[in-house]
């Protein structure tokens, strides 16, 4: 017979399931894989919030606002770190994170042509 | 919802797809495969939020996790593939420190949440309704002392900011040749051209 989930149920699965976006962040190579993990992670986060709001402060919803929140930040991170890759992507013609060792090569370009046009 | 044996069934049922479904996230070899798994992994989230109570989170969840993110990442996945969305098997140096992280944390989480007192809520508090949309909007935006009209309006400019940036850093090549011509032309007034910043 199964038992009664109790909060320590619920917050060992949201646990389980940020060590298993952490396992994949360890070991992707690909930068959309680890951001793959990433999303797992936050939404195991989003899934803490919700039980401390249900379990513990019954009466408020203040958990399920910084859920909200928390969900709207995810947004705005994947959307600016998909950019990156893309353009990352588009000089390097690969995504392994182990080759994106410099940021300088096209840095250098762009200051000068900044500074060219005082 | 939350008394009974059906939220119980529905609890286990949600948490071990769930898991299943984030192992094929992580171990698995092909990319796509990985998000769609994501996508079922963020679906069973949603259901175990409905089975809190918490109708209108886990509309937010389907919503923009699923509807907004995850196509979001399969978008890039398509875009960075060059025909093979394969990706070689990690050495076994990475899978040792990755397990072994991931275990440390895991056992240092549940040793935590073993030894800590929650309190305890009672019957009738568990059973408060939470058709709690309205209750959320209000909290969203009162700018009484416990209210979060001030973070609502940063995640706005947030929000704004990320899609400004995403469109200058992801754009194509900066229009270089055409914006020196113009520039000759047109521009004695306009000494800093917009344009010009990002090329």
């Amino acid at each position: 017979m199964l038992h009664h989930p109790t909060i320590t149920h619920w917050l060992t699965l949201s646990a389980l399931l940020f060590s298993i976006g952490l396992y994949g962040i360890f070991t992707r190579r690909n930068a959309v894989g680890i951001l793959l993990s990433i999303e797992l992670m936050l939404n195991s986060a989003v899934l803490n919030l919700v039980i401390f709001n249900r379990f513990v402060a019954s009466g408020d919803v203040d958990g399920q606002v910084m859920a909200l929140f928390v969900i709207a930040v995810a947004a705005a991170e994947a959307v600016v770190a998909l950019a990156i890759f893309v353009s990352f992507y588009r000089h390097r013609h690969t995504l392994d994170v182990t080759q994106a060792n410099q940021i300088f090569e096209q840095t250098d370009r762009l200051c000068e042509s900044g500074n060219s046009t005082p | 919802m939350h008394d009974g044996a059906i939220s119980t069934f529905f609890f286990y049922l949600f948490a071990a797809s769930s898991i299943a479904l984030a192992l094929g996230v992580v171990l698995g070899r092909r990319l796509l495969r990985s998000a769609i798994c994501l996508i079922g992994v963020l679906g069973c989230s949603a259901g175990l939020t409905l089975v809190l109570g918490f109708e209108f989170v886990a509309g937010i969840q389907v919503l923009v996790f699923i509807g907004g993110i995850v196509v979001l990442l399969l978008f890039a996945i398509m875009m960075t593939s060059q025909g093979h969305t394969f990706e070689q098997q990690p050495t076994l140096r990475r899978r040792v420190a990755g397990a072994s992280v991931a275990a440390a944390f895991f056992a240092v989480t549940v040793s935590v949440y073993m030894n800590a007192d929650f309190p305890v809520p009672s019957a009738e508090e568990l059973a408060v309704s939470h058709e709690g949309a309205d209750e959320i909007g209000r909290k969203l935006l009162s700018n009484q002392g416990d209210g979060y009209i001030v973070p609502f309006e940063v995640i706005s400019l947030l929000l704004l900011s990320a899609l400004i940036g995403g469109i200058v850093i992801a754009r194509k090549h900066a229009p270089e040749d055409q914006d020196q011509d113009q520039d000759q032309d047109h521009d004695q007034d306009l000494t800093n051209h917009p344009t010009d910043v990002g090329s």
